[in-house]
């Protein structure tokens, strides 16, 4: 077959394709740390060369992918796992593997380097970055004044059709999940079922609201607060700007993004060093400058206009429910009539 | 079993199919022993989703429906008429099938949108097109990425039979049209079915598009449930597991075992001419390729261009993800005809009942969603003693791929052998005694377009294959998919764009020079 021949051609290619590639991979414990990485390489990677240059320790090509693809993953390879750290966008995906018993304990030295409101009660994994719940809207449509200071102005008629949510994203989910343990089920659900009567506009994800909400289709929308830093970064005209609510209100929670140990890893030394390089100031300061989110740990403050980190405000919020509590929230927002 | 012209087939092919059917159950058993260990419940699940299985099946029946349509018809212009740039057309329009979803999707909104060039152009003349949303668009969109599963086939299988039948009929008094109808298209039937049942079963098993145009359907439920509420997860892909199978069957059915006189030769095709219907027709294709390919590609050229100028785009990270893409796909396509044919064998010449229904198995195979496959070979790669070898390797990544895409080489290796009679098979056994000379130069030349074909729509699905793609890959080797996925996860439009338009180019090149240049070639020989 033709076919055939012409893949011939190509094979050299791909076997130096896979010698570049490099899937070093040793059986004694002290080898390459693999990672498995819900956050993106450009989110991650320059920690992990930093980190392999400071301390020697090798780390090896992660696997990228959607932190919840991942975690199925990881629940799917069980005790096979090559992995030994997990890097997650969303504090669900860890949630969901500490519910299945394959994570294992941190050290109490790299858990005490963040605040007790991010990390997990059961130490199975740590914060490291933060994504704070904003209002984006539309400088064209949108006056200052009329901003709201809480989600739950956004029933009002004032608002009728002009707000974006992304109910079938996981940090929606995750946003209606604290809100829950915050204000409680009831309150919740009325507020699901004002935003459906008020003719809420919903989007795959965050990255549509904001691009949405950038041409005008929309005139605000509930997201994640770096989405339009980046927007702006892509498009200069981009006329999305963040409003952040009154930072004691359910609106302005703060995400995390969480590392976590598989309790399978045979190379635990390095795995908690690498998890602790990730709360040390050089990968704070990263996380800060670079990809705009919140520092969680060292001193170390948030740049460009992001607000001061609100989380010591709303500090009485357990991440460590999230996992186990998505169930129900998918079942609150479906019964709102919004596609979980 | 129901042997026909009283021949056995040869022991090594039985062997064979019983090997691929194991394999293409697999993604099945695997949801089904998830949902019984789980405690998943089919009925109650069902009960729950009967409106997204409803929006399901109405997308997937429109979705088919419009690209048969739109395939058979740009294959007949394209093949068989005087449409000038036909040669150029032929590859342009294939070109709509290699984007993946998510981002042609979001192309397409983008164009569409406020500042968008199709908007910005509509502006002009007044008109403000309203967002995208909905089933409308959705059927619209969708049917844009898939009537290439159709074209393929089809426009292989018109390569494959002789126009002498069609003039043959007009000397006989019918019209052009009487012609088509009456002659041609019984000829194309097969194709046509096969093509519009692979439409179906992408459509019930597409994500991301409809994610981002916001129709509600049974794959949003899988996937909004994969970490929240596994059971009904897994119980959902069941029912889409069924709902493909059902579909398989009924078109089975619907083709019968009738076969039409499909009589095959060497021939220089005629081309018909358009007279002046030219200027109509191309107006047609042109509207294809605008909303298909210009469309999206407009999107990914503004998001491309504001990167370059603003020196935010890395061409060079582009250039392994390339090479892997085009051996990835070019092998999987290999692989996948190779295996499937002895398979189409067995179901077209010996007629076995029992091959027949493996090959309904392969094609089913097509809905299950990537993610599913993945991790039933995850998991079987895991659990199966002497052979956690092969997880994370580059053979089981390939496995993965001919799973997910052999329904596609399926059709079109049926239609391979179909297009070699039996009566010439049997003079030149008494001619010839090698079965590979025979092979080589008696049914290779005539297979070979349809092989192509469907080689040609696995090389495609390859290329912008996502899920599978991301869990089983062997670590550090990424392909354009991934690197598209990874831009746009992040929001670096400018590098999606870059990103797209190389996945674009590539796919354009391959497909010309491995399928289209290849088909063309037997029509010249």
């Amino acid at each position: 077959m033709q076919l055939r021949k012409a893949s011939a051609l190509l094979i050299p290619m791909a076997l130096l394709a896979a010698a570049c590639g490099g899937d070093a991979e040793t059986a004694d414990g002290g080898g390459p740390v693999v990672v498995y990485s819900g956050r993106s390489e450009e989110l991650i990677q320059p920690i992990l060369d930093d980190f392999e240059a400071e301390t020697g320790i090798e780390v090896s090509a992660p696997r990228y992918g959607g932190s919840d693809e991942l975690a199925l993953l990881l629940d799917e390879e069980g005790g096979s796992t090559p992995a030994d750290v997990f890097i997650s966008q969303s504090p669900g995906a860890v949630g969901f593997l500490e519910e299945q018993g394959v994570l294992a304990e941190l050290p109490d030295n790299v858990l005490a380097l963040v605040d007790e409101a991010v990390r997990d009660d059961d130490k199975r994994w740590v914060g490291i970055s933060g994504r704070q719940r904003v209002l984006v809207y539309n400088t064209d449509q949108v006056e200052p004044t009329e901003l709201p200071s809480s989600i739950f102005d956004l029933t009002d008629p004032q608002w009728k059709g002009r707000i974006g949510i992304a109910p079938g994203n996981g940090s929606f989910q995750d946003f209606v999940s604290l809100m829950r343990t915050q204000v409680g089920d009831d309150v919740v659900a009325e507020w699901l079922d004002g935003l459906v009567a008020n003719d809420v506009q919903t989007y795959a994800k965050n990255s549509a609201i904001v691009a949405a909400v950038g041409r005008g289709e929309v005139d605000a929308g509930l997201v994640n607060h770096y989405y339009n830093y980046r927007a702006i970064d892509e498009d200069p005209n981009h006329k999305g700007l963040n409003h952040q609510l009154a930072v004691d209100d359910p609106g302005s929670v703060l995400i995390v993004t969480g590392a976590a140990i598989l309790s399978e890893s045979d190379n635990k030394t390095n795995a908690e060093k690498l998890v602790e390089y990730l709360l040390g100031e050089s990968a704070q300061r990263y996380f800060a400058d670079e990809t705009f989110e919140y520092p969680l740990a060292n001193g170390v403050e948030p740049s460009r206009d992001i607000p001061a980190a609100p989380f010591a405000e709303v500090g009485t919020v357990d991440f460590g429910d999230l996992g186990d509590s998505l169930a129900s929230t998918r079942e609150l927002i479906e019964s709102a009539g919004l596609e979980g | 079993m129901a042997v026909s012209h009283g021949r056995v087939p040869p022991r090594w092919m039985f062997g064979h199919a019983i090997v691929l059917a194991a394999a293409f159950l697999l993604p099945g058993l695997f949801v089904l022993i998830r949902t019984v260990g789980l405690g998943g419940d089919l009925v109650e699940t069902l009960g729950d989703s009967l409106g997204p299985l409803g929006r399901t099946i109405l997308l997937s029946t429109t979705v088919s429906v419009s690209a048969v349509v739109v395939g058979t018809g740009l294959a007949w212009l394209l093949v068989r008429t005087d449409l000038p740039g036909r040669r150029v057309l032929r590859v342009l329009v294939v070109l709509p099938l290699v984007l993946p979803s998510f981002v042609g999707a979001a192309a397409f909104l983008a164009a569409v949108a406020p500042g968008g060039p199709v908007h910005s152009v509509l502006g002009v003349i007044g008109v403000v097109p309203p967002r995208l949303s909905g089933l409308l668009p959705s059927w619209q969109i969708l049917t844009l990425f898939t009537y290439p599963y159709v074209f393929l086939p089809v426009a292989a299988r018109l390569l494959a039979i002789p126009p002498s039948l069609e003039e043959s009929a007009r000397l006989l008094g019918r019209t052009g049209r009487q012609a088509f109808f009456e002659v041609t298209l019984p000829q194309l039937r097969s194709a046509i079915l096969s093509g519009g049942l692979l439409v179906f079963l992408y459509t019930v098993s597409e994500f991301g598009a409809v994610q981002l145009l916001r129709y509600d359907t049974l794959t949003r439920v899988i996937y909004s449930s994969r970490l929240s509420d596994r059971p009904t997860s897994f119980a959902s892909a069941s029912i889409l597991i069924l709902l493909a199978v059902i579909v398989v069957l009924v078109e089975r059915n619907v083709r019968g075992s009738a076969r039409v006189n499909e009589r095959s030769e060497r021939f220089t095709p005629a081309s018909q001419p358009l007279g002046r219907w030219r200027a109509a027709a191309f107006g047609a294709v042109g509207v294809v390729i605008l909303f298909g390919v210009a469309v999206p590609v407009s999107s990914l050229t503004v998001w491309a261009w504001r990167g370059i100028v603003g020196g935010r785009v890395n061409f060079s990270r582009l250039v392994m993800p390339a090479i892997n893409t085009a051996f990835v796909g070019t092998l999987t396509a290999a692989v996948a005809v190779a295996v499937i044919v002895p398979l189409a064998v067995l179901v077209v010449r010996y007629r076995l009942r029992s091959s027949s229904a493996i090959s309904a198995v392969v094609i089913a195979g097509f809905a299950v969603p990537g993610l599913v496959i993945a991790l039933s070979l995850v998991s079987f790669a895991v659990n199966t003693p002497g052979v956690g070898w092969i997880y994370q390797t580059l053979p089981l990544l390939i496995v993965a791929y001919v799973i997910h895409f052999g329904a596609q080489a399926m059709g079109a290796a049926e239609d391979a052998v179909r297009a070699v009679p039996d009566k010439l098979r049997e003079s030149s056994q008494l001619l010839e005694s090698s079965a590979l000379v025979r092979a080589r130069r008696v049914d290779a030349p005539l297979m070979r377009p349809s092989l192509l074909s469907g080689g040609g729509l696995v090389l495609l699905s390859t290329i912008k294959e996502l899920p599978a793609t991301l869990l089983l890959a062997p670590i550090g080797f990424r392909t354009l998919a991934t690197e598209v996925w990874g831009s746009y996860e992040d929001g670096r439009f400018a590098q999606v764009g870059v990103g797209g338009l190389v996945l674009i180019s590539l796919s354009a090149v391959l497909t010309w020079f491995l399928v289209l240049k290849r088909s063309e070639a037997v029509v010249a020989a």
